[in-house]
């Protein structure tokens, strides 16, 4: 069986730009609540309609974040938390209602400061052992706790809201896109 | 199985990971201390000069122990999260302006709390320190 190739077309970094200026408009709009962001909604999003693609999506977004916001260690972070997510959602695509969606997102929201944490380990380890790297991470975990809540929480709720009508607009808008010529 | 029955494991196991959260804040998270407390509040400024302040104080909190330093000035802007300090003794280390900001360190280790909710107990050095933008 021959195996199907993935190209990278003009019409896909048109398609790269476009959805990153979703992600970076949605997070500027909600700037100004803490810990309630849309970039998780839409990297799922965008993981079930424009499959790999995505992958060429999110390091992309890492890269315009740290240009924008400067390369510190959150941004070391990002690096796997993002590619992260798409793996699950990609795992977990054959998934249909929006419940079940509004779990997966909640519970992403909730491990959000966990897998943060884990930049902690190295860094913490590299001054005075494993031991002490864990204790760091496990410390700078818990004080954020109660805003993994928060982000776990509006996750849900969001996600929970937004899965029907985006779904509606992105079959369309895949459609358009498939339907678009482009020049290689 | 079943989708409903899908969900509902689902469900449930978000239901247990946000009390396991929970109990693991519970327990770990670091306590304020009632009492006299003898700490020390030590500010490095842009010119890598310290200064170092010894405080007797009752505070719980890191910001009212600050409040009661002699001569140490500090403001900021409140948020949600506290108050985010851009100004010790008069100079301003803002992230949004020349991306410097201050750090605050207890016993050698980084704050994980604000300034608001970071406890303090007897014994504790704080560092203060000018952290310029790289």
């Amino acid at each position: 069986m021959k195996k199907k190739k993935f190209n990278i077309t003009v019409k896909d970094i048109a398609l790269t730009g476009v959805l990153i200026a979703v992600i970076e408009v949605c997070k500027a709009a909600l700037s100004w609540a803490p810990n309630i962001e849309l970039t998780s909604f839409w990297v799922i999003m965008f993981s079930l309609f424009f499959g790999k693609k995505i992958f060429f999506v999110i390091p992309a977004f890492i890269l315009i974040e740290g240009a924008m916001y400067g390369f510190h260690l959150w941004w070391i972070m990002y690096l796997y938390i993002w590619p992260f997510l798409a793996i699950m959602t990609r795992i977990f695509r054959k998934m249909e209602s929006a419940f079940s969606w509004a779990v997966f997102s909640g519970v992403f929201g909730l491990l959000f400061g966990f897998l943060c944490s884990l930049t902690y380990v190295p860094i913490g380890a590299w001054n005075g052992g494993f031991t002490n790297g864990v204790r760091m991470a496990f410390g700078w975990w818990v004080a954020g706790i109660p805003w993994d809540f928060v982000h776990g929480a509006g996750n849900f709720v969001l996600m929970l809201v937004l899965y029907h009508p985006i779904t509606r607009v992105m079959k369309r808008a895949g459609r358009m896109f498939e339907e678009t010529k482009s020049c290689n | 199985m079943s989708t409903k029955t899908k969900k509902l494991i689902a469900a449930l196991a978000a239901v247990v990971l946000v009390a396991v959260m929970a109990v693991v804040f519970v327990l770990f998270r670091e306590k304020p201390v009632e009492g006299s407390k003898a700490i020390t509040l030590e500010v490095v400024n842009q010119a890598e000069q310290s200064k170092v302040y010894k405080v007797k104080t009752d505070a719980e909190f890191l910001r009212q122990a600050m409040e009661e330093a002699e001569g140490l000035t500090f403001s900021g802007t409140e948020s949600e999260y506290g108050l985010m300090v851009t100004e010790v003794n008069g100079e301003k280390a803002d992230y949004s302006v020349n991306g410097a900001y201050w750090s605050f360190y207890v016993n050698g280790d980084y704050c994980n709390y604000g300034i608001d909710t970071q406890p303090v107990e007897d014994g504790d050095a704080f560092r203060i320190v000018y952290t310029p933008a790289q």
